[in-house]
């Protein structure tokens, strides 16, 4: 999915490397998390913080990710990619806490 | 005698833990280990407490309905004390029921950010020294032996898998060279080479 033409398996310590800064990050920006996931609840109201935040999701999208694969162009488009973003915000938040790590671990392996 | 609290916060959800330690297991002052009373408290929502025993099935029902949102699977939980189901992607719905009779069922409109809240709250609860549970809080997740499974399957797969698709590819790779290969022709060049 990413810009990239090598493949390059990632080893194991840099799996839990990366889960780890994940959780540390979830942790310091949960209220950030928990604003984007809030401000789509009303729908009466207009979610500015989410449309914000979708703004940027995209064009980081466009910036890293190969836009010719299907599976990234259906994260570009902006009224199907909600799902995803929920879910990957809430996977976020569920692991905050001090086990934050073995849950990211578990969550990450049954995708 | 004094009963101990405990309090797990997280943004607008609230959990307080009441209850008594147990001094026969040399326990010290400030620890709890029997909880007489629970109480959850969610901001602009009615107060939701109960005995000991509701603790852990409300919890499990959480962790449950929260791993079926996050696994991509129909997010709906439903027992005896408790149901818990998705009105859209944002908000959930949750049905507390009374265990006293002619008490009608508690219902409650939830969004994402409480949810994770509470989930918060309840990991704290896990995760308190000072707490101790009672075969209630079974965490949200897989099992450790499916997770091993998974490994060793995948592992599985990245090892055979590969020698197998360049076994394929050769038999196809040499299969092909048949259609250059005339038996009758050969024999007809060795006929003209050797004419006796």
């Amino acid at each position: 999915m990413r810009k990239s033409y090598v493949r390059n398996n990632i080893k194991l310590n840099e799996f839990d490397a990366l889960t780890r800064i994940t959780v540390e990050m979830s942790k310091y920006l949960y209220p950030y998390i928990r604003e984007i996931l809030k401000s789509k609840e009303d729908l009466e109201e207009n979610s500015v913080i989410w449309n914000d935040f979708n703004k940027r999701f995209i064009e980081l999208i466009k910036e890293r990710f190969n836009v010719d694969s299907m599976r990234v162009k259906k994260l570009l488009n902006q009224s199907d990619n909600d799902k995803i973003i929920v879910k990957s915000l809430l996977t976020l938040s569920f692991c905050i806490s001090n086990q934050g790590y073995q849950k990211l671990k578990n969550f990450l392996y049954d995708f | 005698m004094m009963q101990n609290k405990m309090s797990f916060n997280q943004s607008s959800v609230s959990l307080e833990i009441i209850g008594l330690p147990d001094y026969s297991n040399n326990e010290s002052k400030d620890q709890i280990s029997i909880i007489s009373q629970w109480k959850l408290t969610i901001i602009d929502k009615p107060l939701i407490e109960g005995k000991v025993e509701h603790l852990g099935p409300i919890m499990n029902a959480f962790y449950t309905y929260s791993n079926l949102i996050i696994k991509n699977e129909i997010p709906l939980f439903e027992s005896k004390l408790i149901d818990i189901k998705a009105e859209n992607l944002y908000i959930h719905n949750i049905v507390l029921k009374s265990s006293k009779p002619n008490v009608k069922p508690l219902i409650l409109k939830i969004g994402n950010s409480l949810l994770s809240d509470t989930i918060n709250c309840f990991d704290q609860l896990n995760e308190s020294q000072k707490v101790r549970l009672k075969e209630t809080a079974a965490p949200n997740n897989i099992p450790k032996k499916l997770t091993f499974g998974l490994n060793k399957k995948v592992k599985f797969f990245n090892f055979f898998i590969p020698p197998f698709i360049a076994i394929c590819s050769l038999i196809l790779f040499s299969s092909s060279f048949i259609y250059f290969y005339n038996p009758i022709e050969n024999i007809e060049k060795k006929e003209l080479i050797n004419p006796e």
